[in-house]
């Protein structure tokens, strides 16, 4: 394997990790932190696309991908924030049903 | 080889210098303050030593004269004061946290250092030396960069503190960091808007020139407004001066170091005064010419140049941290509410009129 | 891999791990941070110098303090309540697995033998300098950057009208420090 497909393997690696993350942890911050690990590897996977392709095409996709990211975080804390007022708890288990 | 060996002796020596200009920072905050406080300040330690033989007594006139000035009681008492103390952790917080709380805090100061030119280039025996560390793309925006991850060391501080006072006083402190981070990005923007470049060194390069053939084209020049908010973002990063209310001694016990004693706490107090010395270092490089002297030119690339630049560039970088420590000592501290007004309402609008008239005038002239 | 390469990658994964394994969400987050940071390192070490220091400052320096207040705000203990059992925790990293053989053994086998001559092309032409980045970015994605300036007013907008206190009463809880306003 060539170092620039190892980028890729870790990328996959990464990707998965996060994604088993999500599957296995109950609270909600630590979730959404899974996910930005999964947007991270995504990343790392455009940039190592980026130069085996050799145009700066990858490099301005993870730059939206992180502004996007930027503006999720915030709804997604804010969110958290107000479940959390309602809930007095941000594990995923304790608001899984509708009422009480 | 020989390319590791060198930017070895680069990052000692640019490390030396950082802890160098931070403890003499403390020195000078000491004696200054007890100035325009109108007492005296530390003057005991060492002053007195005395020897019946002639010849050592001579040679210990000068022990005395920096024990008088302060500078055995600051440099010597105080670093063998903090190591002897003891070192405790809370209860009930994690021993690994509370140690590297500091660490996280110190490190990207050190770090900031590393883009920094402290000299113009010179040759030195057919080889060109540059006189900072690393000559990255990104230039400013790693000093940026840096200053965001110093934010974590004191939310570590505080929370790892595990009390309500250090909690309120750190993430009072958070906020003010990350407040006070948007102005100062922006100065940057509007420094990279009239220079055209990245790198610091280039826009220590362009100020050399004369306006006009009068006035020199130092970054004040170009952008006196730019200079203000980075002065007073730069004294709200540091947590210094009438922003100090995260570490408020007189409200909040000691706010986010009230757990830290010792060496832990001498490594927060020796960061901050490297923090103040890296923008008086950043004021002095972007506005202020670097190590140029104004009406004079020297010869580029020679050695003798490089270290009458470098002399001058740390006169001015002494002469920015003494403004620091004296704007601390005679204004009383905001309320943390003025301050966070301050940081959004006040610092935020203005540095980005000043990032739009900046770029409009570089388009138009 | 050089030996840079191979130091960053190892504390990605490691830290990674930590994300997924740390009881502690405040040890999950510093484990996230030290992630960032070592994957802007591998950005830069793949040539996009201007993403390795926006995604510190972006990532590691704004988004992180943002998930660091809200967890010190609500001042949680660990997870409680019934642990995952063993079954399901085998389950989902088995599923895992499988999925990560999926999704890199056919990506792999195609990128197998780039040739070295095109890698070294693409070093020049893939630099991600700042001036590269610039060139590209407000001259073909014009459109995509004046959107996605909208997307973060929506998102400031969207955070502050989330967040807003409304004058509801809290549940109680057991102690705790209740932050600031």
């Amino acid at each position: 394997m060539d170092p620039i497909t190892s980028y890729l393997g870790i990328a996959c690696l990464l990707f998965v990790i996060g994604g088993i993350g999500i599957c296995l942890r109950r609270n909600a911050i630590v979730l959404f932190m899974c996910v930005e690990m999964m947007l991270n590897a995504v990343n790392l996977a455009f940039v190592a696309f980026s130069k085996i392709h050799g145009n700066l095409d990858g490099q301005i996709a993870v730059f939206f991908v992180m502004v996007i990211a930027a503006a999720e975080s915030a709804i997604g804390l804010a969110i958290i924030l107000s479940v959390f007022r309602s809930v007095a708890s941000i594990e995923t288990t304790d608001a899984a049903e509708l009422k009480w | 080889m020989v390319e590791l060996l060198i930017l070895l002796l680069k990052v000692f020596l640019v490390m030396n210098l950082a802890l160098v200009l931070g403890s003499t920072c403390t020195w000078l905050e000491r004696k200054g303050s007890a100035l325009i406080q109108d007492r005296v300040g530390a003057n005991r330690a060492g002053a007195f030593v005395y020897s019946d033989n002639r010849f050592v007594n001579i040679l210990l006139a000068p022990l005395r004269m920096a024990g008088w000035l302060g500078l055995i009681n600051t440099l010597l008492c105080d670093s063998l004061k903090g190591i002897a103390k003891e070192d405790f952790i809370p209860e009930g917080s994690s021993k690994f946290l509370h140690a590297m709380a500091p660490v996280v805090a110190v490190l990207p100061i050190m770090l900031a250092f590393a883009v920094l030119p402290l000299a113009p280039d010179f040759y030195a025996w057919d080889y060109l030396v540059h006189a900072r560390v690393a000559s990255i793309d990104a230039g400013i925006l790693f000093v940026l960069a840096m200053g965001s991850v110093a934010v974590y060391g004191i939310a570590l501080a505080g929370w790892t503190g595990n009390n309500k006072f250090s909690i309120l006083g750190s993430l009072r402190a958070v906020a003010q960091m990350i407040s006070y981070e948007l102005p100062m990005g922006l100065v940057f923007v509007s420094l990279i808007v009239i220079y055209g470049s990245l790198d610091v060194y280039t826009m220590v390069e362009k100020q050399q020139e004369l306006l006009w053939g009068i006035v020199p084209a130092w970054g004040v020049v170009y952008q006196p407004v730019g200079f203000i908010v980075l002065l007073l973002a730069g004294m709200a990063e540091t947590k210094r001066g009438p922003f100090d209310l995260p570490e408020a001694e007189s409200e909040l016990t000691a706010g986010y170091f009230t757990e830290y004693s010792g060496m832990k706490f001498l490594l927060f107090w020796l960061g901050e005064f490297c923090e103040i010395a890296l923008f008086a270092l950043l004021l002095a490089l972007l506005f202020f010419g670097g190590w140029d002297i104004p009406w004079v030119t020297l010869p580029k690339d020679v050695w003798w140049a490089a270290i009458i630049g470098h002399a001058v560039l740390m006169a001015k970088v002494i002469f920015f941290c003494v403004l620091q420590i004296v704007i601390r000592w005679t204004l009383p501290r905001f309320r943390y509410d003025q301050l966070m007004n301050l940081g959004w309402k006040m610092l935020l609008p203005v540095a980005l009129i000043n990032l739009v008239v900046t770029a409009v005038a570089k388009v138009l002239l | 891999m050089s030996f840079m390469e191979f130091v960053l990658a190892a504390i990605g994964i490691a830290s990674a791990l930590g994300v997924v394994g740390f009881r502690n969400p405040l040890s999950s987050a510093f484990s996230l941070i030290v992630h960032l940071l070592s994957i802007a390192g591998l950005y830069a070490l793949l040539g996009a110098h201007f993403l390795a220091v926006s995604q510190v400052v972006v990532y590691a320096g704004a988004i992180m303090v943002l998930v660091l207040f809200v967890l010190m705000l609500l001042n949680l203990k660990s997870e409680s309540g019934r642990r995952i059992g063993i079954v399901r925790s085998a389950l989902t990293l088995g599923v895992g697995l499988v999925i990560f053989l999926a999704i890199s053994g056919p990506m792999l086998a195609q990128f197998e033998n780039i040739p070295q001559a095109t890698l070294e092309h693409n070093v020049k032409a893939s630099e991600g300098t700042v001036k590269a980045i610039g060139e590209v970015l407000y001259s073909e994605y014009m459109v995509q950057f004046e959107l996605s300036s909208l997307v973060l007013l929506v998102g400031v907008v969207g955070a502050v009208m989330l967040a807003k206190r409304k004058n509801v009463q809290l549940a109680p809880r057991e102690g705790g420090m209740r932050g600031g306003n």
